[in-house]
């Protein structure tokens, strides 16, 4: 009798956990179902190749004899090889020349552009234009501009100027292409700029009109400040894309002329897909991937300290 | 009085009586037509150039109308060209993308945003973390585990790895934790299935977010030409993009006005495209400017 009874409370307390569990198991399971796809894609074909990145960094690829664990040789060798310093250097270059030619121009063109009063909508569309041509298109359109026989040469003939070798000079090769780039893609950071500037209640204006501030004094202390966390934000973005850049000057330049625009991202496709040293360039892209964090963690450090932003 | 209020910007009415600002107003006007010349002049010399005869592109200093129509070069351009197959094969990869760059980040935000999921943050982290990491830094093992998944040469290398878009699960959730909870609530109450409530409720009242990310996916199909061109062996599943590229950009032995034929045909897709979504495109801007 005891012992039925003791049997009888322990399937109970056993039909009540399970309960529980069943309830646990029908809250989350759509939930949980919903996420499965997400992981299943981002595990596979992101996290799987970042993983394999690193542990590629440490063997030799051979897809013949098999892969070879050696240690830090990649690296080493990366690090010694003399294209290292001639690719660390076109993409400082690079950047920097980016950043000089392109970062301010559209938050410039952004104000602007708020200003006008009548065809503001075209203009908007006119400096988003070559965002929405493919890319192949354009690098076809800068060679023709970059003709030694073409456009822009004869543009410059005109006030007395020689020509130049936009892409065939090693001292203009990384010009032409930042210059290309700039062209091509300031019109969709303009356009974000825009949106902030629109954003910045316009009784701020009125007020420092009526305290007699004029108008670069309210440009300087009401519509800089007020798009300043995005030309942080943006110039983080901008450092991200140009340090990685290659495109651009595989399609106008190969790299060239005698490696000019050799940029780090292009050793990394050279080295895998030319030399099919697949090890190197996984090592190449683990300490990338380094220092870009490292320069983002910093920015973002400096972006806190910093008031307001 | 109230129209000068309502049209000002950073200037009123009453600076453009300055006249230092009016001179610098007025500086700034012939700067920015300046700016739209240099921007629309290169569509102008690809469209002029496609019409140009083999005789006139050669001519120095080069000109920019053509003195005939010479509509023989688009018929020469694109018998170097399968276009229609090429552009079919585009259409293809974007519809596998959208869809999967849509419905599983759709999903995903989703339970993340509205539904009971348990180690919510820790779910968060893995997808949100992967936008840190610079995509071209594992763009070699990224090729290598295509390979070893056997994806290689297909359009599935594009279309499932499409679905793994933290941006777009970011986009979308955020959007979606906007949405009142208790509209679901009540619809569950109601007896809908969590199914129903993404599909007739969520979907609908994201539609903003969801078409911007359509567009956001043809703009990159439609540019995308290295990465396809590595991943895909054969010329015959090429999209737009990379056969243009490989055929036309880099020919030697095709005259100017022949690849601006061709140029100016795969322009005219995606300014048409872009024409009739305009205002989604200028609302996903912002979206995506606001939210970085």
């Amino acid at each position: 009798m005891v012992a039925r009874l003791a049997s009888q409370s322990t399937v109970a307390r056993k039909g009540e956990a399970g309960g529980r569990l069943s309830r646990t198991f029908r809250d989350y399971f759509w939930g949980v179902a919903f996420l499965i796809p997400a992981f299943a894609v981002f595990g596979l074909f992101l996290w799987t190749p970042i993983v394999k990145g690193i542990v590629y960094s440490f063997y030799n690829i051979d897809f013949v004899n098999g892969n070879r664990f050696v240690g830090l040789t990649n690296y080493t060798e990366a690090l010694a090889s003399s294209d290292m310093g001639i690719a660390v250097r076109n993409t400082l270059y690079y950047m920097f020349l980016g950043v000089l030619m392109g970062f301010w121009v559209p938050s410039v063109v952004a104000i602007a552009i708020s200003e006008l009063r009548r065809f503001q909508g075209i203009m908007r569309l006119v400096v988003y234009l070559p965002n929405i041509v493919p890319a192949v298109a354009l690098y076809a359109m800068w060679m023709w501009l970059y003709d030694p026989l073409g456009p822009l040469n004869q543009l410059l003939s005109w006030f007395g100027i020689g020509g130049v070798d936009w892409l065939t000079n090693k001292h203009w090769a990384t010009f032409s292409i930042v210059l290309a780039e700039t062209w091509q893609g300031f019109g969709a950071t303009a356009l974000i700029y825009l949106a902030g500037i629109v954003g910045i209640p316009k009784d701020l204006y009125e007020a420092a009109e009526t305290d007699g501030a004029g108008v670069f004094r309210r440009i300087r202390h009401i519509t800089l400040p007020g798009i300043r966390h995005l030309y942080l934000l943006l110039f983080i973005m901008q450092m991200i894309a140009t340090s990685q850049g290659f495109q651009t000057q595989v399609a106008l330049t190969g790299g060239g002329p005698n490696n000019a625009t050799l940029t780090y991202m292009y050793q990394i496709i050279n080295q895998a897909f030319t030399l099919l040293n697949y090890g190197r360039a996984s090592a190449l892209g683990v300490m990338m991937f380094v220092v870009l964090t490292l320069l983002s963690a910093v920015l973002y450090r400096l972006q806190g300290r910093s008031p307001q932003a | 009085m109230s129209k000068a209020i309502r049209e000002r910007s950073i200037m009123s009415s009453f600076d453009m009586n300055k006249k230092s600002v009016m001179v610098a107003y007025g500086i700034m006007l012939v700067a920015l037509l300046a700016l739209a010349v240099t921007l629309l002049y290169p569509f102008g010399m690809t469209l002029f150039g496609s019409l140009k005869s083999k005789q006139e592109i050669f001519v120095f200093p080069p000109t920019y109308f053509p003195r005939h129509l010479e509509w023989g070069n688009y018929a020469l351009g694109f018998k170097y060209v399968n276009l229609t197959r090429a552009f079919l094969n585009t259409l293809l990869l974007y519809a596998g993308n959208a869809f999967f760059a849509l419905l599983i980040p759709g999903l995903a935000a989703f339970s993340l945003s509205q539904m009971k999921v348990p180690w919510r943050k820790t779910a968060t982290l893995f997808f949100m973390s992967t936008l840190l990491i610079p995509s071209a830094t594992y763009l070699i093992p990224n090729f290598l585990n295509l390979q070893s998944l056997g994806m290689l040469n297909s359009y599935w290398a594009f279309w499932l790895p499409a679905g793994a878009n933290a941006f777009n699960i970011l986009l979308l959730k955020s959007f979606m934790d906007g949405i009142n909870k208790e509209l679901f609530e009540a619809a569950r109450i109601d007896g809908a299935s969590e199914l129903r409530c993404f599909f007739r409720m969520a979907l609908p009242l994201s539609l903003p977010v969801f078409s911007t990310l359509l567009i956001f996916t043809f703009t990159a199909t439609w540019n995308d030409w290295y990465w396809p061109s590595l991943v895909l062996s054969v010329k015959e599943k090429y999209p737009i993009s990379s056969l243009v590229y490989y055929d036309i950009v880099t020919a030697t032995m095709l005259t100017w006005n022949v690849k601006f034929s061709v140029l100016t045909a795969i322009m005219v897709p995606p300014l048409v495209f872009f024409i009739i979504f305009q205002k989604n495109i200028m609302h996903g801007l912002n979206l995506s400017g606001v939210k970085g």
